[in-house]
C-alpha cells in the first residue's frame, strides 16, 4: 500500500505549502463570477489582483486573501470567456466584494464537461471527450438512455435490437474484447453503475433511467479522459448527468407524447401457392398434408403499436438549496404481439447548500419499475418456418390450433398457438440513490473534501411458460415448462476526494489536483427454477406444484473493487494544459498475486490559437493539438476464475454404483494466476473553431492495443480439467481516425432563420494479433453459432482479421450469375465440389469501416425542425433465415418448412450455410429520426407541439430484415425493425 | 453552534476518508462452489470425484442431460465420451451409416476426416479429459494428503480400492488413445497441473504403461457381481487386458496372444454366464444380464445425457417405426446398417430378428435418406417384458463394454493366433455363443470352420454396433486398402481403397496448437 500512501502524502503536502492564512494588514476579495446571459455561475474562472489570485468554485464563488492595501487591478480570466478587470481600492482588514459578469466569446469552449471526479471547461480538456446536451439527443420514442446519442459522437456505436426498450449495446472506438464486456463504463451523477446480466428482467439495464430526467451524457472516447475509471476504462466512460433545480420560482413541466409504430421489413418467405410447388416438385409424398389456407403467419403476430408518455417533473431553488422531483410513467407495445414494455419512474435531485456555500450537500434518489412482456421465444422464427398453406385453428385438435400431423420433433410450432399458451414477462424494480457532500476547507479555500455514498439495488423477476397442450411441449414430451428467475444485486460504494485548485505562481498557471479512494462492492444472486411436466396448467408460470421435474438453481455472486486514484492538471494561461492521472485497483476477480494493477496515463494540449502568432487571427478562434498516452484496464468477466473450483452434479449426472446412485463432484479448469486485460492507447487530436466558432471540429486519430486478454483457449490435452481453459493470453489492435464538424449554417437574428449542422465520421479498423500463447500455424477459434445443423459456426476468430470475421466459402456462380450447389472456389481459384474446413476463408466482417451520421437542427420563428442520419459503410451480415430456410431440402422434412424465397434464385436443394452468398453488404442510410415543433403561448408560458418519425427510411441493399443485425451481424430471425411516429406536447406553469 | 457544525462535519470527512483507507482486502469466496480448500473435508467426496470419472463414460457435464459441460468446442451431446467412441468405431466400418450433415459427421461414413474434424477433436479431449480427472483423483487420495486430512483407517481401506478403480478407467482411456491416435502425451498423476505441454509418448511406452497399470491394479479391483454393476471389477480388468494384448501386434508390433488368452480365461473365470436372451442385453433392464461384465449405465432419471444410449436408441429409429417399439418419444432418422452387416447375418440367426426392414432398403443411395440401409433398432428403452423405460427421452438402457461372449470370441481368436489353449474350448465357446443365436444347434461349426475369418465375421454378427468394430477391422488388416471394401468406404456408394494411414484418427489441429510437443499422425 506503499503507492497508495504516496498520494495521500502529496495531497496533504499541498497543505503545507499553501498560502498563509490572512493576516490583518492585508484585504480580502470575494465575490461571484457569473455569465452576463445565462446568469449561470462560471466555474474555474482565475481571479488575480497582483501576485495573488483564485480560482471560481462551482458556485461561481471565490475568496483572495493576503492583498496588500491599495489600488490595484482585479482581473478574471476564463477560457471561452472575454476578460475583465476592475480597479479596486482596498484597506488593511477590509474585505471587498468583487463581482463579475463575463460576456461569453466562444461559448462552447466554456461549456463545463463532466470529466471523471470533476468538471472541466471544454476548451481546456487534454483528452477526446464529447458532451451530448438534452437539446441534441435523438427524438420520438427513446425508452433506453444510450439511444439518446446514438449518431451524435464520433466513434460510439449503439446497437439496439428493435424490441421495445430491448437490449442496447455501446461500442467506443471498436470492440477491445472478446470474453470480457466490451460496454462502455456508466455513471450516473459520479456513481459508477452496473450494466451486466441479472440487472433487468431481460431488457435494457438502463431501462430504470428516464431518459427524460438526463441533463447531459459525456463521453470519454480516449483511454487518458477514462483512465481515472481505471480497470473499468478501457471500454471508455459514459457520464450521465441528470437534471437539477433551476433557478427562478418552482416551475411544474409536463410533457405528453402518443406514439404509433409499424414493421418495416420482414423475411421474404414464399407464399402459399410457392410453397406448394416446392413441396409438390421437391417432397410428393408431402403433399397430402399441406392444407388450402393462404396464411400469411407474419400478418398474424406482427401488429401496430401504440404507446404513450407521461412526465412530470417540479423544479425550483429555495434559499440555499435547489430541487427537481420527476415522475414519469411510459408504456410501448413492439410491433410483435406479446411484447411490451412499461415503466414507472421516480427522481429526486436535491441539493442544500450550507455555512455560506461551505457545505453542499447534493442528493439523488431515483427508483423505477419496469414490467416487461416479451414475445414468447419462438414465434419469430416458426412464423418463417410454418407452411402457409397450413390454417391457423383447428376445432379437432385439443388446443383448437392447427398443428403439422405426427407430432414429430422436428415439426414448425403454430406461431399463433405459441403467443395464446406461453407467456414470457417479468418486472424489474431498479433504484439508485446517493449523497454527495462536498466541503470546502475552511483553513485552505482552495481544498475541497468529496464524500460520495451510494446504493444500486435491483430486484427484478422473469417468467416464462410453456402450456403442456403447446406443440413444442408435446413433440418433446415435456409436458408444460416453466422457467422462473428472480435475479437481485446490491450495490454499495464509497468514493472519497480532495481536490486542490488553486492558480500556481503569478504568472499564469494554474493547477487542479484531485486524489481520492473508492470503494465498491456488489452481492447479487442469480437464482432459478425450472419445472417441467407440468401437473396443470391452469396455474400459468405459477403452477410449479407438482410439476414431474424442478430444477431449482442458486448462484450467489459477490465482487469488490477498491480503488486508489489521482490526477494533476496544470494550466498555463489556457495555452499549455498538461494532465497526468493513475489508478491504482484491487479486484477480488483474481488472485492475491494479480489482485492489483495500476492503470496511468499523461496527456498535454497545445492551444495553438493563444500563441501570439494566431492570436489576432480574425478566423481562426481556437486551436489545440492533443496527445495522449494511457493504459487502462478491464475486468467485466465472471467471478471466481482463480479459484479451484469442485463442480457439484446435479441429480441427472449421478454414477451407478450397483443398485445406488452416487452424485458427483469434478474439479474445473483453473488458471490461478488469471489477471486484468489491459488496453494501451495513444491519442493525437485537433480541436478547431473557425470564425467565431461557427464552424468548429475535432480530429482524433487513435490506436489501442489490448493484451493479456482473457481468452478461453485450447490447453495441452492432460494439463488442466477441460480442454479449453481461461486464461490470458490474447492480443488485440483498433486503430481509427475520427471527425466530428458543427456548423452554424444560419444564424438569423431573433426569430430568423438558424441552422446548425453537425457531422460525425468514424473509421475503425479492428485486427486480432494473438490467441495462442505457442502460435503456430492453425491459430483459430470458430464463433458465431448459426441456425442449420447442429453446432454450426459462421464466424472466426484468427490473428491477422477483424475479430467475428465471418468465415465462409467462397461461392461458385455460374455463367448465368446463379450460384452453384455444392461447388466453392479455392483460394487457388479452382471451383471445388463441398465446402470443407480447409476451404473456408476469414473475409468481411460485421463491424463498420466507417459510421456517418448527421444532425441538423433548426428554428424559424415559432416552428423548430431538426433530424439524424445515419449511415455505415463497410459492414456485412449473414442472412441466417435464407441459408436456413433457402433450401429445398426443408420441405423434404416430415413436416415442410416453409422456404426463404431466396431458394427462387439459388435453386438450392441442399443446406449451403456456409456460402459467402449469405454474407450480404450490410450499407446503409437511415433517416433515424426526423421532427417538427412549433412552440407557443399558453398562459405566459411557452407550449410545445412536435411529431416525430423514427426510422422514417433505410436505403440499403441488404435483403433481410435488418442491416443493423446486431453487434454480430447474424440475421436469425431478429425481431423487426418499427417505423415509429410519435406526436407530443410539453407545457410549462 | 454553527462552528461546532463545521467542526463535526470536517471530522465526518476524516474519518470517512481514514476508514476508507483501512479497507483494502480485495478476497471474495465462491458461494456456490466448493472449492479445492475444502472438499475434502467431506468423507463422501472421495467416492463422489471417484463415481465422476465412471459418469465421465455416460453424461456430458454437471447438470443432466446438458449444462456445465466437462469439454467445450462441440455440441454438449454430440460431445459425450460413449457416443463419440461409439461413432469413431463403428461408422467409418461396414456396420454403420448415419444419414445427419452436421458439420464433422459426414466423413465419419467415409473414412475422410482432417484433424478439424469436430469429433475427432472431441474425442481426443474427452480421453484426456478422464485422463487428467483419474490423475488428479490419484494425487488427492495419496497415503500423505489421506493422513495429512485424518482419514479414518476404514475409508482409507476403501480410498485403495477407488484408487485402483480410477487406474483402471485412466487405462481404459488410454487404450482408447492408442487404439484411435496411436502415438499421444503419457500424463500421469506426477504431472503438475497447468499448461505446461507435455512430451508425446511412443504407443508402445503408453501400451507397456497400460499393461504395468493394469496387471498393478488387478488384484485390488472390486469383486464382480450385483454389488458392483456399473464399477470396474476384476473381470472388468481381465477383460481390458485382453482387449490391449489381443491387439498388441497393432500397438507395438510384436503378438501377445498368449497373455490375451490367459487374460480372457480370468475374465471368463469371473462367474458371468451367457444371458439366455440375446436382445436383453440392449434393453431398459440390461443391467440384471448376468452377462455384462463391464457397462456404463444410463438411467432415465438419474443418468441423463443427449449422447450414449439415448443416442443410440434415437438415432437408429426412423422412416416407418414407431417411436415407442424403441421406448422413445421420437425418432431422429439416423443410423442404419451398411449392407455387408446386415449380408453377414445367415437365415436362422436370431441376431437379426430385431432389424426393421419394413420400407428399408439393403442399399444405400443415399446416405441422408433414412430407407436406404436395413434400420438396426437394437438398443431400445423398453424392458425384456416389453414395459416402457423410466423416460421417454433419457433411456434406461445401459451400454454393454465387455461382455462375455467378447471373452468367448477372444479366446477363440487368440487361440487360432497362435495363443495357446486348446480347440476344443474354443469351439465349445463359439457353439454357445451360436446356439444361443440360432436357438439351437443348427448354426453350430465344426474344427474346421474355425478361422480367423470367421471369426472376425462372428464377431460382426455377435457384437454389432457395440463398438469393437473397427478395431477389429484394424486388427485383421482390413479397416483401410482394398482387401474389403464396403459401402461408402473411402466416398463412394461401391466403396474404394482407403489410405493405411486411416488407420490411426488425426491428431486434432487445435491440439498441435495447444501443444507444441506434439508430431502429427503421418498423412495428415
Amino acid at each position: 500500500m506503499g503507492r497508495v500512501r504516496y498520494w495521500f502524502a502529496a495531497a496533504l503536502a499541498m497543505l503545507g505549502t499553501s498560502p498563509a492564512v490572512a493576516q490583518g494588514a492585508t484585504g480580502t476579495i470575494r465575490g461571484h463570477v457569473t455569465d452576463v446571459i445565462t446568469k449561470a455561475p462560471v466555474v474555474g474562472a482565475t481571479i488575480s489582483i497582483g501576485a495573488r489570485s483564485a480560482t471560481t468554485r462551482a458556485d461561481g464563488g471565490y475568496i483572495i486573501t493576503d492583498v496588500a492595501p491599495g489600488s490595484d487591478s482585479v482581473r478574471t480570466r476564463s477560457i471561452g470567456y472575454a476578460r475583465a478587470s476592475r480597479l479596486v481600492t482596498i484597506r488593511a482588514g477590509q474585505t471587498l466584494v468583487v463581482d463579475f459578469e463575463l460576456a461569453p466569446q466562444a461559448v462552447n469552449l466554456a461549456e463545463l464537461v463532466s470529466v471523471g471526479y470533476g468538471t472541466q471547461r471544454a476548451g481546456n480538456i487534454t483528452g477526446a471527450v464529447t458532451q451530448v446536451g438534452s437539446e441534441s439527443f435523438n427524438t420520438g420514442r427513446v425508452i433506453s438512455p444510450g439511444a439518446l446519442i446514438q449518431s451524435k459522437v464520433a466513434g460510439v456505436q449503439v446497437v439496439d435490437n428493435n424490441d421495445p426498450g430491448g437490449g442496447l449495446s455501446i461500442r467506443i472506438r471498436g470492440t477491445t474484447s472478446i470474453n470480457a464486456s466490451s460496454e462502455p463504463l456508466y455513471v450516473i451523477d459520479g456513481l459508477p453503475v452496473g450494466t451486466g446480466g441479472g440487472l433487468s428482467a431481460g431488457r435494457d439495464p438502463l431501462n430504470f433511467l428516464n431518459p427524460n430526467d438526463i441533463e447531459s451524457i459525456t463521453v470519454l472516447r480516449d483511454a487518458s479522459a477514462a483512465s481515472i475509471y481505471g480497470s473499468n476504462g478501457a471500454n471508455g466512460v459514459v457520464l450521465i448527468k441528470t437534471k437539477s433545480g433551476q433557478k427562478g420560482a418552482p416551475q411544474i413541466s409536463y410533457t405528453t407524447s402518443g406514439s404509433s409504430s409499424s414493421v418495416t421489413r420482414l423475411p421474404s418467405m414464399l407464399n402459399a401457392a410457392q410453397f406448394r410447388a416446392a413441396v409438390t416438385q421437391y417432397a410428393a409424398n408431402n403433399v397430402s398434408q399441406l392444407g388450402s389456407a393462404t396464411t400469411d403467419w407474419f400478418s398474424l403476430i406482427d401488429r401496430t403499436a401504440y404507446g404513450q408518455s407521461h412526465d412530470l417533473s417540479l423544479a425550483g431553488e429555495g434559499q440555499n438549496s435547489n430541487y427537481r422531483l420527476s415522475l414519469g410513467y411510459l408504456t410501448q407495445d413492439g410491433v410483435i404481439l406479446g411484447s411490451t414494455t412499461d415503466r414507472l419512474s421516480l427522481g429526486i435531485n436535491y441539493t442544500q447548500h450550507l455555512y455560506d456555500d461551505r457545505l453542499i450537500i447534493r442528493t439523488n434518489l431515483r427508483g423505477s419499475r419496469t414490467h416487461d412482456l416479451f414475445t414468447p421465444g419462438g414465434v419469430l422464427s416458426n412464423a418463417a418456418q410454418f407452411g402457409p398453406t397450413q390454417q391457423v385453428y383447428d376445432a379437432t385438435s385439443a388446443s383448437g390450433f392447427y398443428e403439422w400431423p405426427g407430432n414429430t420433433l422436428q415439426s414448425a410450432d403454430n406461431p399463433v398457438a405459441l403467443l395464446s399458451q406461453a407467456t414470457d414477462h417479468g418486472t424489474t424494480f431498479r433504484s439508485i440513490g446517493d449523497v454527495h457532500t462536498e466541503y470546502r476547507m475552511p483553513f485552505l479555500e482552495a481544498l475541497t473534501a468529496n464524500v460520495q455514498l451510494g446504493f444500486d439495488v435491483t430486484e427484478a423477476n422473469r417468467q416464462t411458460f410453456t402450456g403442456s397442450r403447446s406443440h413444442s411441449q408435446t413433440k418433446t414430451g415435456l409436458g408444460g415448462s416453466i422457467f422462473r428467475t428472480n435475479p437481485n444485486q446490491v450495490n454499495t460504494s464509497l468514493q472519497t476526494y480532495l481536490n486542490y485548485a488553486a492558480p500556481l505562481g503569478g504568472n499564469g498557471g494554474s493547477i487542479d489536483l484531485t486524489g481520492g479512494y473508492a470503494y465498491a462492492r456488489s452481492t447479487a444472486d442469480y437464482s432459478y427454477l425450472q419445472a417441467t411436466g407440468l401437473s396443470t396448467d391452469l396455474l400459468g408460470d405459477n403452477g410449479v406444484a407438482g410439476a414431474k421435474t424442478l430444477n431449482p438453481v442458486t448462484n450467489p455472486q459477490n465482487s469488490k473493487l477498491i480503488s486508489f486514484f489521482g490526477r494533476a492538471e496544470y494550466n498555463y494561461n489556457d495555452r499549455y494544459l498538461v494532465t497526468a492521472s493513475i489508478r491504482h485497483d484491487g479486484s477480488s476477480r483474481f488472485g492475491p498475486d494479480n489482485a492489483w494493477g495500476d492503470f496511468p496515463s499523461v496527456a498535454a494540449a497545445w492551444r495553438l490559437s493563444e500563441e501570439s502568432f494566431l492570436k489576432g487571427s480574425s478566423s481562426i478562434s481556437d486551436l489545440k493539438l492533443r496527445a495522449s498516452w494511457a493504459k487502462t484496464g478491464n475486468q467485466t468477466f465472471g467471478n471466481y476464475q482463480q479459484y479451484a473450483n469442485y463442480a457439484v452434479g446435479d441429480g441427472q449426472t449421478q454414477a451407478q454404483f450397483g443398485s445406488i446412485y452416487i452424485p458427483t463432484i469434478r474439479p474445473s479448469a483453473v488458471d490461478p494466476n488469471i489477471k486484468w486485460e489491459s488496453t494501451t492507447s495513444y491519442d493525437i487530436g485537433l480541436d478547431f473553431g473557425f470564425h467565431n466558432q461557427r464552424l468548429t471540429g475535432t480530429l482524433d486519430w487513435y490506436t489501442k492495443t489490448t493484451k493479456d486478454m482473457i481468452f478461453t483457449v485450447p490447453v495441452a490435452a492432460g494439463t488442466n480439467f477441460s480442454n479449453f481453459l481461461t486464461t490470458n493470453i490474447g492480443s488485440m489492435e483498433n486503430k481509427g481516425i475520427e471527425i466530428a464538424l458543427s456548423a452554424k449554417m444560419a444564424q438569423g437574428a431573433k426569430d430568423g432563420f438558424s441552422w446548425t449542422a453537425d457531422f460525425t465520421a468514424a473509421h475503425n479498423t479492428n485486427q486480432l494479433l494473438t490467441i495462442n500463447p505457442f502460435g503456430g500455424a492453425v491459430q483459430q477459434i470458430l464463433v458465431g453459432g448459426v441456425a442449420g445443423g447442429v453446432g454450426t459456426t459462421i464466424q472466426v476468430l484468427q490473428p491477422g482479421s477483424p475479430i467475428n470475421s465471418f468465415y465462409t466459402c467462397q461461392q461458385y456462380y455460374d455463367g448465368a450469375g446463379k450460384p452453384v450447389q455444392n461447388k466453392y472456389v479455392k483460394a487457388t481459384g479452382d471451383s471445388v465440389t463441398n465446402c470443407l474446413n480447409s476451404d473456408r476463408r476469414a473475409s468481411h466482417n460485421p463491424a463498420p469501416d466507417w459510421i456517418l451520421g448527421h444532425s441538423s437542427y433548426m428554428t424559424w420563428g415559432k416552428w423548430d425542425a431538426g433530424f439524424t442520419l445515419r449511415a455505415y459503410l463497410g459492414n456485412y451480415v449473414y442472412n441466417n433465415v435464407a441459408s436456413n430456410l433457402g433450401t429445398y431440402s426443408e420441405v423434404t422434412r416430415a413436416s415442410p418448412f416453409n422456404l426463404n424465397s431466396s431458394v427462387l434464385t439459388t435453386g438450392f436443394t441442399s443446406p449451403q450455410y456456409l456460402s459467402d452468398y449469405y454474407v450480404e453488404k450490410g450499407a446503409f442510410l437511415r433517416l433515424d429520426n426526423i421532427t417538427l415543433g412549433y412552440t407557443m403561448k399558453y398562459r405566459g408560458q411557452p407550449m410545445r407541439l412536435y411529431a416525430t418519425v423514427q426510422n422514417a427510411f433505410t436505403i440499403t441493399g441488404y435483403s433481410g430484415v435488418d442491416p443493423t443485425a446486431g453487434l454480430n451481424g447474424i440475421d436469425n430471425n431478429i425481431y423487426p425493425r418499427a417505423r415509429t411516429i410519435t406526436g407530443g406536447l410539453s407545457i410549462r406553469m | 453552534m454553527r462552528h461546532n457544525a463545521k467542526k463535526a462535519a470536517t471530522l465526518a470527512v476524516a474519518l470517512i476518508s481514514l476508514a476508507a483507507l483501512g479497507c483494502t482486502d480485495t478476497t471474495e469466496l465462491p458461494q456456490s462452489s466448493i472449492t479445492e480448500a475444502n472438499i475434502f473435508n467431506d468423507p463422501n467426496s472421495y467416492r463422489a470425484f471417484l463415481a465422476r470419472l465412471y459418469t465421465g463414460l455416460a453424461v456430458s457435464g454437471q447438470q443432466g442431460p446438458a449444462g456445465s459441460p466437462d469439454i467445450s468446442g462441440i455440441d454438449e451431446g454430440f460431445g459425450q465420451y460413449l457416443r463419440l467412441y461409439w461413432e469413431h468405431q463403428e461408422l467409418p466400418t461396414d456396420e454403420a451409416i448415419i444419414g445427419w450433415g452436421d458439420i464433422g459427421l459426414p466423413e465419419m461414413n467415409t473414412q475422410t476426416w482432417t484433424s478439424q474434424s469436430n469429433m475427432v477433436v472431441g474425442m481426443y479431449y474427452r480421453i484426456f479429459f478422464q485422463v487428467s480427472l483419474a490423475n488428479e483423483f490419484l494425487r488427492q487420495t495419496t497415503d500423505d494428503k489421506l493422513t495429512s486430512r485424518g482419514v479414518t483407517a476404514s475409508l482409507k481401506s476403501t480410498i485403495q480400492t477407488y484408487r485402483a478403480e480410477a487406474r483402471f478407467l485412466r487405462a481404459l482411456s488410454y487404450w482408447h488413445a492408442i487404439d484411435l491416435f496411436g502415438s499421444v502425451p503419457l500424463v500421469k498423476e506426477t504431472d503438475p497441473v497447468g499448461s505446461t505441454p507435455p512430451a508425446q509418448a511412443t504407443r508402445s511406452d503408453v501400451y507397456n504403461y497400460i499393461v504395468s497399470e493394469l496387471t498393478a491394479v488387478q488384484s485390488q479391483l472390486p469383486a464382480p457381481g450385483a454389488a458392483n454393476y456399473g464399477r470396474a471389477t476384476t473381470a472388468a480388468g481381465s477383460m481390458l487386458l485382453a482387449n490391449v494384448y489381443l491387439n498388441a501386434n497393432v500397438y507395438t508390433g510384436t503378438p501377445h496372444y498368449g497373455e490375451a488368452l490367459t487374460a480372457a480365461q480370468a475374465a471368463i473365470a469371473g462367474g458371468g454366464t451367457l444371458d439366455p436372451s440375446y436382445q436383453h442385453m440392449f434393453l431398459a433392464d440390461n443391467n440384471t444380464s448376468p452377462e455384462i461384465i463391464f457397462a456404463i449405465p444410463q438411467d432415465g432419471a438419474r443418468t441423463q445425457t443427449w449422447g450414449g444410449v439415448t443416442f443410440l436408441t434415437h438415432a437408429s429409429c426412423g422412416g416407418s417405426m414407431s417411436n415407442n417399439s424403441s421406448g422413445v418419444d421420437g425418432c431422429w432418422w439416423g443410423l442404419r446398417l451398411k449392407p455387408e452387416a446386415y449380408n453377414n447375418y445367415s437365415a436362422g440367426d436370431g441376431r437379426k430378428a430385431f432389424f426393421y426392414t419394413n420400407g428399408q432398403t439393403v442399399g444405400i443411395a443415399s446416405i441422408g435418406d433414412f430407407t436406404n440401409g436395413i434400420a438396426a433398432p437394437k438398443f431400445r428403452n423398453v424392458t425384456a417384458s416389453g414395459a416402457a423405460g423410466s423416460n421417454a427421452t433419457f433411456v434406461d438402457t445401459d451400454f454393454p463394454v465387455f461382455r462375455l461372449s467378447d471373452a468367448y470370441l477372444i479366446y477363440a481368436e487368440a487361440f487360432l493366433r497362435g495363443g495357446g489353449g486348446t480347440q476344443t474350448q474354443a469351439l465349445s465357446y463359439v457353439n454357445a455363443i451360436r446356439e444361443r443365436a440360432y436357438g439351437g444347434v443348427a448354426g453350430d461349426i465344426t474344427g474346421t470352420q474355425l478361422t480367423l475369418p470367421f471369426i472376425l465375421a462372428e464377431r460382426s454378427r455377435e457384437l454389432l454396433w457395440e463398438a469393437h468394430r473397427r478395431t477389429d477391422l484394424v486388427r485383421f488388416a482390413q479397416f483401410t486398402g482394398s482387401s474389403y471394401l464396403w459401402a461408402w468406404k473411402g466416398g463412394t456408394q461401391g466403396g474404394i481403397s482407403t489410405a493405411s494411414f486411416r488407420d490411426l484418427y488425426p491428431i486434432p489441429a487445435s491440439e498441435l496448437v495447444a501443444n507444441p510437443n506434439l508430431k502429427q499422425n503421418p498423412g495428415y
